[in-house]
């Protein structure tokens, strides 16, 4: 337990709603299944963000069922053995550009709040 | 989504899971850990598998779905390890929700469904319904006749189209062409605008419409039934180049009606339907379409779209009178035109059909239904009981689940579930019960061979009551006992499930709930006692005649070519008679038009010296010379027809006791004559002889006035002969038949049934009632000795300790049943004063349902009250002798 509170100081969690976001711009490049989306998203972040799977599973199975990726048992190419690669839907390409916008506007008012444009340090 | 559907996402995300686990390890191995870490590092990257599955389940939406089917696999679980409790709800839950579904269905067929038509709210009847026949009343508002019914259908501003009925069913013995056996046919003749009004299209061919109906005797074309095209042409295909000889007219088939449409009348359905302009062409040969005074239809239109009733009422009327007034003839008088001012023709609706057997049924069905739902009620309270007690049982498990952290919603909701799971069984076995139930009943009902044409079904209407039942019952029995069972004093309960014994022997809730039970059971003990009585009394009113060993049987000559008006008519009826009075075992033979329950054919009569205002109504009976002797009616004075009286002779009658003592109170009417009709009638008749009263149509009926007319004097269509017999009734009845046939091998015989089952079917409802609501009241007492068994021995149980103290300190055995049986007396006692006066008010309800006995009758009352206490404390016994039989050593050392 303790050292989990000693690694939660110095990694975040996925903020709440975000996890949907950075899923399918990781499915952008292609179908993925859960456990390379989940190494993908903390590598690039430099292990900043923490991927909890306990939230990954619940947050793929509920994007399958809103239709914004598609499910497949497929065999990886590298491991002789199927895996479930999940793909992203037109629906889920609209969605992303939809919550992008949302973020970017969401990022650009905290910004604004935080940093006011006349008290530039 | 269905379970098998979760079983295999889960399977789905079980597979994902343990793919990626081991995608992990084998990096984790890569990066060079040793196998055993590997799968531990993997494993806590992971975290806690149950953990994601129930998040993924969120994610789907099936948390209160899996919740729910957890409860439900618990309930079952737990129900199942008291399976003497469950036994006895569910036996409870079964019998009140099927009765309740078996006489529901009953009363939706007979009082409820709309007719399978175009929108039926729009249809109205003119008059209510209430009678069928001819009639000659002048200006009656029941019946019609046929000019009535063009005359009403071009004039009227309120409907967009009209359509009448003949308003008897024809019966008829015709033929399907190419075979050489006559049948059975119900034939129902209808204007030609019946089936375009009602908006019902055929299945195969066309309907009948008004072009068939124009001019008299030239149409012969036909509707048959889905029912009949089955049942005696196996659905062949090509029918509508199959033929029809009704009488001796051939009729084309020009259509099958939709399986659905069984006629307007609930519970008759005709097999063929012809148009009115063909009517005297179908024996019996009715000339009902071209008399002004034939009144023998019933007139049907439909509302135009934004027509109120009453506007309807107020211009039909207005028809009413200067239709009437077009047909007046010289016979017209003053007092005629004054009461056709006071003539009110009613619209009756008939959404839910034309229907005999509502007024016959549909307050019994009310009652009936009142009954089976306090019975349902009886069972709620006493499962109300049971889970009641368990629940005080199960105290120590909900405190420490409670205790556990579980929610007070949540374990309310798993009990609730639990009863939930109890009486959807319930309703389930109920409904069961309720199909066979409607099949006993149906034949119960049907008072003839054949079965009444009632369609009670299980259909959809009817499964959404049954599941309306369920759902409420459940919600019934189960929320007080949950919401008690939930509200703890956690410490306490935890301590010891024993020392909760305190609560349990003070338990006002239980307590009411029994005496709430007997309170019910008395109500409808008592009413089945007074159903049961009167029907007693119905059984043995005095007839006027012996109803025993007497065959009925219809011969129909109309339908091999005998014309009403024809003489060879009665040279039949007179060889009839004569054969079967020779047959072996028969010692009398007679026709007659009624013998009783048949209907009647009443008339005026016109007396010298009496008020006409006051000779009107009279029933007539056209009967042979040796009907008295057949029937067993004692004659009081006089002589009966005899072989001299003929067409040719002067007309004679004989009149019943009553009609003596009303028309000739103080002079001796032998010999004395009266005109049947007006004064100018033709119809002069001498009395020869006096009869003793009978009953005529009914049972409870009043003294009937009544004469009796010589058929030899008349001639036309006479329905029955009547054969008193000796000896085996079968053998007689074939032999019988035999003599028939001996005069016409073709002469069809409709029915053969006997006197008693006339008499009988003419109390058929008054039985039922009887019958079922003794059953029910049978069955709510014995639900309530269950309850105050179940109460007392879970009393019993509960203070064992006690009772173990009060015998080590000397209490005597007896004393400790007393403990027990006064508990008994006093609900018993409590339900029977609240019961009492229920009882008092809820009888006079059905008063007018009661034959020779006073709603309030004390001696049902009582008897229903003692009967209660003695099974209420045979119920309490066995716990009271268990109590009194506690080995003190042994219920001390318990503790």
């Amino acid at each position: 337990m303790s050292s989990m509170t000693k690694q939660a100081q110095q990694r975040v969690g996925v903020l709440q709603g975000t996890l949907d976001m950075l899923i399918l711009r990781t499915l952008l490049y292609g179908p993925a299944h859960g456990h390379q989306i989940g190494k993908h998203i903390q590598r690039t972040t430099n292990e900043f963000l923490q991927m909890q799977h306990g939230s990954l599973y619940p947050a793929l199975h509920r994007l399958e069922e809103r239709g914004w990726v598609s499910a497949k048992w497929e065999t990886a190419p590298d491991r002789n053995r199927e895996f479930k690669y999940y793909r992203l839907t037109d629906k889920g390409k609209k969605q992303l550009l939809v919550e992008e916008s949302q973020w970017k506007q969401m990022a650009e008012a905290v910004a604004r709040v935080m940093w006011p444009a006349g008290e530039e340090s | 989504m269905r379970s098998w559907q979760i079983g295999k996402r889960d399977a789905d995300l079980e597979r994902e899971l343990n793919s990626d686990l081991e995608l992990e390890e084998e990096e984790q191995r890569e990066r060079g850990l040793l196998p055993e870490e590997a799968r531990r590092a993997a494993l806590r990257a992971f975290g806690n598998p149950t953990l994601i599955r129930e998040q993924s389940h969120l994610a789907w939406g099936w948390g209160w779905l899996e919740d729910f089917l957890k409860d439900v696999a618990y309930g079952v679980r737990s129900l199942l390890r008291s399976p003497a409790l469950t036994a006895v709800a569910l036996l409870s839950l079964a019998l009140g929700i099927g009765a309740n579904t078996a006489i529901f269905s009953f009363l939706d067929a007979v009082l409820l469904r709309n007719l399978p038509v175009q929108e039926p709210s729009q249809l109205v009847l003119l008059g209510t319904g209430s009678w069928s026949g001819i009639s000659d009343s002048w200006a009656a508002t029941e019946l019609y006749s046929y000019p009535f019914y063009r005359a009403l259908q071009k004039n009227n501003l309120v409907f967009s189209q009209a359509a009448s009925i003949f308003s008897m069913m024809l019966n008829v013995h015709g033929t399907v062409n190419g075979r050489d056996k006559t049948e059975p046919m119900n034939v129902q003749a209808v204007s030609g605008t019946y089936f375009p009004m009602l908006g019902v299209s055929a299945l195969i061919g066309r309907t009948l419409t008004d072009d068939d109906d124009r001019t008299e005797g030239n149409h012969p074309v036909a509707v048959i039934s889905y029912a009949w095209w089955t049942r005696s042409l196996a659905r062949d295909p090509n029918v509508l180049s199959r033929k029809l000889k009704l009488g001796s007219t051939s009729f084309d088939i020009i259509g099958v009606a939709p399986q659905e449409f069984f006629g307007t009348q609930v519970g008759q359905a005709p097999d063929i339907w012809v148009p009115m302009s063909m009517i005297s062409q179908v024996p019996p040969g009715w000339h009902s379409y071209s008399g002004q005074r034939d009144e023998s239809l019933y007139v049907i239109g439909r509302l135009k779209p934004g027509v109120s009733l009453a506007q309807a009422t107020a211009n039909i009327n207005l028809l009413f009178q200067q239709v009437w007034l077009s047909y007046r003839d010289e016979h017209v008088t003053q007092k005629d035109l004054a009461d056709l001012q006071k003539t009110h023709v009613p619209l009756t609706s008939i959404a839910n059909g034309l229907n005999a057997l509502r007024d016959q049924f549909s307050q019994p069905l009310k009652i009936l239904m009142a009954l089976t739902g306090v019975v349902l009620l009886i069972a709620c309270a006493n499962i109300a009981n049971l889970l009641l007690a368990r629940s005080t049982a199960r105290a120590r498990e909900f405190a420490v689940r409670q205790a556990l952290g579980a929610k007070r919603s949540r374990l309310v909701r798993q009990l609730l579930t639990e009863s939930l799971v109890l009486a959807a069984a319930g309703g389930i076995f109920g409904i069961i019960l309720a199909i066979f139930a409607d099949h006993m009943l149906l034949h119960m009902v049907s008072t003839g061979t054949d079965t009444l044409p009632l369609d009670v079904s299980i259909h959809m209407r009817l499964l959404l009551f049954t599941l309306t039942v369920t759902v409420s019952t459940a919600l019934l029995f189960g929320t007080l006992p949950a919401l008690r069972a939930t509200k703890l004093e956690l410490t306490d309960a935890l301590k010891d499930g024993r020392s909760s014994a305190g609560t349990g022997t003070k338990t006002p809730l239980a307590n009411s709930l029994i005496i709430t039970q007997v309170a019910f059971s008395l109500v409808l003990l008592a009413g089945a006692g007074l159903f049961v009585r009167s029907l007693m009394n119905l059984n043995n009113v005095d007839t006027g005649f012996n109803r025993e060993n007497v065959l009925i049987l219809n011969p129909d000559p109309s339908s091999i070519g005998y014309k009403d008006d024809e003489p060879r008519l009665n040279a039949l009826y007179r060889q009839m008679e004569q054969r079967v009075a020779a047959v072996h075992g028969v010692t009398a033979a007679s026709v007659a038009s009624f013998t009783f329950h048949e209907g009647s054919w009443n008339g005026t009569v016109t007396i010298p010296g009496i008020d006409p205002a006051i000779s009107s109504d009279v029933k007539h009976n056209v009967i042979g010379n040796d009907y008295f002797k057949a029937m067993q009616i004692p004659l009081l004075a006089g002589r009966t027809f005899e072989p001299q009286d003929t067409a040719a002779s002067q007309k004679v009658a004989i009149i019943s006791e009553r009609f003596a003592k009303l028309y000739f109170p103080k002079s001796n009417p032998i010999g004395r004559t009266y005109h049947i009709g007006g004064p100018n009638s033709p119809w002069e008749m001498q009395i020869i002889g006096i009869a003793k009263d009978v009953k005529f149509q009914s049972l409870d009926e009043n003294t009937t006035t009544l004469d009796y007319l010589a058929y030899s004097q008349r001639h036309q269509y006479i329905d029955d002969l009547v054969v008193r017999y000796n000896g085996d009734q079968t053998a007689v009845s074939t032999a019988v038949q035999r003599a028939i046939y001996s005069i016409d091998p073709n002469l069809p015989i409709t029915h053969v049934y006997s006197l008693d089952e006339q008499v009988s079917g003419s109390i058929v409802q008054q039985r039922i009632v009887a019958q079922l609501s003794a059953f029910f009241g049978l069955l709510a007492v014995f639900l309530s000795c269950i309850g105050i068994y179940c109460l007392m021995s879970y009393m019993v149980s509960l203070r064992t300790n006690e009772i173990g103290i009060r015998m080590a300190l000397g209490a005597p055995r007896s004393s400790v049943s007393w403990l027990v049986m006064r508990k008994i007396l006093l609900l018993v006692g409590s339900g029977v004063a609240i019961g009492v006066p229920v009882t008092l008010v809820c009888s006079r309800l059905v008063s007018n349902m009661l034959f020779g006995i006073r709603a309030t009758d004390a001696a049902t009352v009582t008897g229903s009250v003692l009967g209660l206490l003695v099974v209420g404390l045979l119920a309490g016994w066995l716990p009271a002798r268990r109590a009194s039989r506690v080995n003190p050593m042994v219920a001390l050392r318990y503790e």
